[in-house]
C-alpha cells in the first residue's frame, strides 16, 4: 500500500509519508448499501460481493484505479489465542497499524519527539485548498457542505477555496441518490472516504488512518451534532428557503469549537464509548456538590452541570429531563474550547442534540478557576439574573464546603493508575508469571524490545477504561507509561475503537469477549450486559494472567466506586452488584 | 439570521431586571448598557479594557453575550454602575439580540475605522435600535481601532456626520492604547436622564 512507492519527496512537508499523490484521490470500488443495510464495511470478502452497484472511476491525472489492493494477512504478527469470532474477520487491520506507526507516529526512531508541544486550537493551514500537496496529504479530512455543494466546513484549507471539491463531493453523493440509493463509504487505496446525508447537510470524512468505518460515521455524527449544538436544527428552514443557501457566515467563529472536538477524536474516549467520566472525588465531596445542584434545579433550572475540564464533578436533571452523554461532550466541547467563556460569566443559546434538536435552550456558564465550570441549563430566555443568583448561591456552598479546592487536589493527583491496581490476595502466581515474561521478552526480536521496556501494572497491565452501562460512566486509568505520548495515546484509543466497533459490528454481533495480540498490545475486551471492560497489556503479556488481571481491575473499579462514579444520576444503580456476580466468569468464557 | 428557533418574547421583561431593583436614586445610578456592532470590531476589548484595563490581542470570538459590571464615580459626587452586556457580532446571533438590549438604558453600537463594512453594520444596528429599542435610549457610535490610522477607511467625518443626524454621541477610541476609553464611559454617564432628581 502507501510503503510501496515514494515518488514524492517529502520536503518538509508535515507528513512525513511520502505516497504518491495520484493514488490519494483515485477511488476504486464504491461500496453502496440500502439504507438498511447493515455495517459489513471492513469485512472485504463482502464488499466485494456488493459492489453491483457499480463502480465510478474518479481519478485524477493518474486514471489507475485501485480495486481494493489489500495487503495479505498473512504479513501479521497477529499471535493466534481465538478468543472469539469476530477476530478473523480483522487480522488484517494489524499490518497498517504498523505502518501507521512507522508513519504517524515516529514511535520507532524515539520515543519521546511527539511529545513535544501541547496542542493548539484553531484551524491550520487555511492557506491551502485541494491543489495544495500538502492538503492533499492530509491524514484525515473532515467536510461539511450543503446539498447543493457550497462548503460549510473544512478542517484543513479554505473553506471558499475548496468550492470546486465540494462540488465534486456533492456530485458524487447526488450521483448514488439519483440512483435510489446512497453511498455510505468508498475506498480508494488505503483511504477511505465516508458519506453521511443529513437532509440538506453533508459530511465527508476522508481518511487514510485505518480506523473502522463505524468509528469514522460515528466522528461525522458528532460533528453534525456539534452544528445543530451551535445552530439547531431549523437551519435546514433556510435551505428550504433557499437551496443554494450559504451557512458559513451562521458558524463564523465556530472553527475552534470544530478543530477541538476533532482532536478529542485522538483522546477523549467519551466520543466513541458515548459515556462520560467524572472527576475522582471524595463520596461526600461529590455529595455536597450534587445538593446544592439539586437545590437551584428544582427553582427551574433544567439542567445544572458542575465541570472539571471534561470531567463532571455532578449533574442534575430536572424532574425526568435526563442529558445523553454525546449531549455533554458537545456541550463541554463547546464550553471549553471557546475562550470568551472563561472572560466572564455568559449566558448564550445553545441547543442539546439529543434532548431537543429543534430548539434553543440558553446556557449560563461560569467558571470558578481555571478548570471548573459551571453551566446552568434553562428554556427561559429571559433567566439570566434568576441563573446568575444561582451561580452565587452555588459558589458560595462550593467554597463552603471545599469542593473547589478538592476538586484541584484531585485533579492534580488524577486518577486510577495501573501501577496502584491492588495485587492478588493470592500473589504466589504473579512472580513466576512474572519471570517467564521476561524471558519471553529477551528472546523476542528486537523490534519489540523498544515498545516494551515501559513499566506499566501488573501483568504488563498498560492501560484500561471501564464502561458501566447502567450509568452512562467509564472510568479509564491515567495514560502513564509505557504509553507517554499523545502520538501513542491516539494509537492506543484507536485501538480501542477498533475493538469497540468490532464487538458492537451489527450482524456479527454482539460478542462477549475478545483476545487479541498484535505488534503493539494485547487487548483484551469484555462486555457484559451490565459493563465493558477494554483493557491493553504488554504485547507478551501472558493471557491468563491478563484475564486474572482484568477481573482484579473489575474488582478495583468496583471497591473505589463511589469515587469514581456519580451515583444516584441515574435510577438504575444498583449495577456494580451484577459487575461483581460477572468479574468471577470472566475465566469461565476464554 | 433565520435560524433562531425561539425569538424572544417582545413582550416580556427580557434581561433587564434594574426596574425591580428598589427605588431609584438618583446619587446612584445602575444602567444597563448593550454593545453592539459587527464580529471583530473590538466590542470585547473594548469592555476588557474599561472593566479590568486590560487588553489581550488574541481575538476571542464571544459566545452569545457576557456579562461584566463596572462602576464608576463622576465628579458631582454620584456614581455609575454600569451593567454591561457584551454581545456576540456573529451573525447567527444577530436575531437573539432583542434579548440583550431590550430594556437597555445605553447602546453602544461599535465599528472598526479601517473597515467600512462594519461602519454599514453600525448602521443596521442603529436603525433596528430606532425601531425596537427604548425610545429614550442613550446612544453612542465609537469607531474602534483609532491607532491603526494607516489602514483607516472610514474617515472621523463619516462618524460624526452620521452620528449627529441620529442624535448620537460620537467618539473613536483605541482599546489597544486605551485612547478615549474612559471617555466614552464618562461621556455616557454624563449623559443619562437622572430619574427623580429634583432639578435636571
Amino acid at each position: 500500500m502507501s510503503s510501496s512507492s515514494s515518488s514524492i519527496s517529502s520536503d518538509d512537508e508535515p507528513n512525513s509519508n511520502p505516497k504518491p499523490v495520484d493514488d490519494e484521490l483515485s477511488l476504486a470500488s464504491v461500496t453502496l448499501n440500502e439504507s438498511n443495510g447493515n455495517g459489513s464495511i471492513n469485512v472485504n470478502e463482502n464488499e466485494n460481493n456488493r459492489q453491483d452497484g457499480g463502480e465510478i472511476a474518479w481519478g485524477r491525472k493518474n486514471s489507475e484505479v485501485e480495486v481494493e489492493a489489500l495487503s495479505s494477512p498473512s504479513s501479521s504478527g497477529y499471535a493466534g489465542e481465538r478468543g472469539s469470532s469476530s477476530e478473523t474477520t480483522n487480522s488484517r487491520i494489524e499490518d497498517d497499524e504498523i505502518q501507521q506507526v512507522n508513519n504517524d507516529d515516529g514511535f520507532v526512531d524515539g520515543v519521546n519527539h511527539s511529545r513535544a508541544s501541547p496542542w493548539v486550537p484553531g484551524k491550520r493551514h487555511v492557506d491551502e485548498d485541494d491543489a495544495s500537496i500538502s492538503w492533499r496529504k492530509r491524514k484525515k479530512h473532515f467536510f461539511i457542505l450543503s446539498h447543493s455543494g457550497k462548503p460549510i466546513y473544512s478542517r484543513y484549507g479554505d473553506e471558499h477555496k475548496l468550492a470546486g471539491f465540494s462540488a465534486t463531493l456533492q456530485a458524487i453523493i447526488s450521483f448514488v441518490e439519483n440512483g435510489g440509493d446512497r453511498v455510505k463509504l468508498v475506498r480508494a487505496g488505503n483511504h477511505q472516504v465516508v458519506f453521511l446525508v443529513k437532509g440538506p447537510i453533508y459530511l465527508v470524512c476522508i481518511s487514510c488512518t485505518e480506523e473502522p468505518y463505524e468509528s469514522l460515521k460515528g466522528q461525522l455524527e458528532l460533528i453534525y451534532g456539534q452544528m445543530i449544538l451551535i445552530l439547531t436544527k431549523s437551519v435546514n428552514r433556510c435551505f428550504e428557503k433557499n437551496p443554494k443557501f450559504d451557512m458559513t457566515p451562521l458558524l463564523g467563529g465556530t472553527d475552534v469549537v470544530f478543530s477541538s472536538l476533532i482532536h478529542s477524536f485522538s483522546w477523549n474516549p467519551a466520543t466513541f464509548l458515548h459515556a462520560y467520566t467524572c472527576l475522582p472525588l471524595a463520596y461526600a465531596t461529590r455529595q455536597a456538590a450534587g445538593a446544592i445542584l439539586q437545590d437551584v434545579a428544582d427553582s427551574g433550572v433544567l439542567f445544572a452541570l458542575l465541570m472539571c475540564k471534561n470531567k463532571v464533578i455532578s449533574l442534575v436533571g430536572a424532574q425526568k429531563a435526563s442529558l445523553h452523554p454525546d449531549d455533554m461532550l458537545l456541550l463541554s466541547n463547546f464550553v471549553m474550547s471557546s475562550e470568551s467563556f472563561r472572560t466572564s460569566e455568559c449566558f448564550s443559546p445553545i441547543c442539546l442534540p439529543r434532548y431537543n434538536p429543534m430548539a434553543f435552550l440558553y446556557a449560563y456558564v461560569h467558571y470558578f478557576d481555571d478548570d471548573t465550570y459551571l453551566m446552568l441549563l434553562t428554556t427561559s430566555s429571559d433567566a439570566f439574573y434568576h441563573l446568575k443568583d444561582c451561580r452565587i448561591r452555588v459558589e458560595t456552598v462550593l467554597l463552603k464546603s471545599n469542593v473547589l479546592s478538592e476538586v484541584q487536589r484531585s485533579l492534580l493527583e488524577g486518577g486510577m493508575r495501573v501501577e496502584d491496581l491492588p495485587l492478588d490476595p493470592l500473589p504466589r502466581s504473579s512472580i513466576s508469571h512474572r519471570m517467564s515474561q521476561q524471558r519471553l521478552l529477551t528472546d523476542s526480536p528486537e523490534r519489540f524490545r523498544e515498545s516494551s521496556v515501559g513499566i506499566g501494572g501488573p501483568a504488563g497491565l498498560w492501560n484500561f477504561i471501564y464502561r458501566s452501562i447502567y450509568l452512562d460512566q467509564y472510568v479509564s486509568s491515567e495514560i502513564s507509561s509505557p504509553i507517554n505520548s499523545h502520538q501513542q495515546q491516539k494509537r492506543l484509543y484507536r485501538a480501542y475503537q477498533k475493538l469497540y466497533s468490532s464487538m458492537h459490528e451489527k450482524g456479527i454481533g454482539p460478542h462477549r469477549t475478545q483476545f487479541r495480540r498484535d505488534e503493539n498490545y494485547v487487548l483484551l475486551c469484555w462486555v457484559t450486559p451490565d459493563f465493558e471492560l477494554y483493557a491493553a497489556f504488554d504485547p507478551l503479556a501472558d493471557k491468563a494472567l491478563a484475564i486474572k488481571t482484568c477481573n482484579r481491575v473489575c474488582q478495583w473499579v468496583k471497591d473505589v466506586e463511589n469515587e469514581i462514579f456519580l451515583q444516584g444520576a441515574s435510577p438504575f444503580s444498583c449495577a456494580t452488584d451484577k459487575a461483581e456476580f460477572a468479574a468471577l466468569m470472566l475465566e469461565s468464557y476464554l | 439570521m433565520g435560524c433562531a428557533s425561539s425569538i424572544p418574547d417582545k413582550s416580556a421583561g427580557g434581561l433587564n431586571n434594574l426596574d425591580n431593583g428598589g427605588a431609584p436614586d438618583a446619587k446612584n445610578l445602575r444602567v444597563k448598557l448593550v454593545l453592539l456592532g459587527d464580529s471583530g470590531v473590538g466590542k470585547s476589548c473594548i469592555v476588557l479594557r474599561f472593566v479590568r484595563g486590560q487588553f489581550d490581542p488574541t481575538s476571542k470570538v464571544t459566545v452569545g453575550a457576557s456579562f461584566l459590571s463596572q462602576t464608576i464615580a463622576l465628579q458631582d459626587s454620584t456614581t455609575v454602575k454600569f451593567e454591561i452586556w457584551d454581545t456576540a457580532g456573529q451573525e447567527r446571533y444577530a436575531a437573539l439580540a432583542p434579548l440583550y438590549y431590550r430594556g437597555a438604558a445605553v447602546a453602544v453600537i461599535v465599528y472598526d475605522i479601517t473597515s467600512s463594512e462594519s461602519f454599514t453594520k453600525a448602521q443596521y444596528w442603529v436603525k433596528e435600535l430606532q425601531k425596537h429599542g427604548s425610545p429614550d435610549i442613550v446612544m453612542a457610535l465609537v469607531g474602534n481601532k483609532a491607532d491603526l490610522q494607516d489602514s483607516r477607511e472610514v474617515p472621523a467625518q463619516d462618524g460624526i456626520d452620521y452620528a449627529e443626524k441620529n442624535g448620537m454621541f460620537f467618539i473613536e477610541t483605541s482599546a489597544k492604547t486605551a485612547d478615549n476609553i474612559n471617555q466614552l464611559f464618562e461621556e455616557i454617564a454624563k449623559r443619562l436622564p437622572r430619574p427623580s432628581a429634583p432639578d435636571s
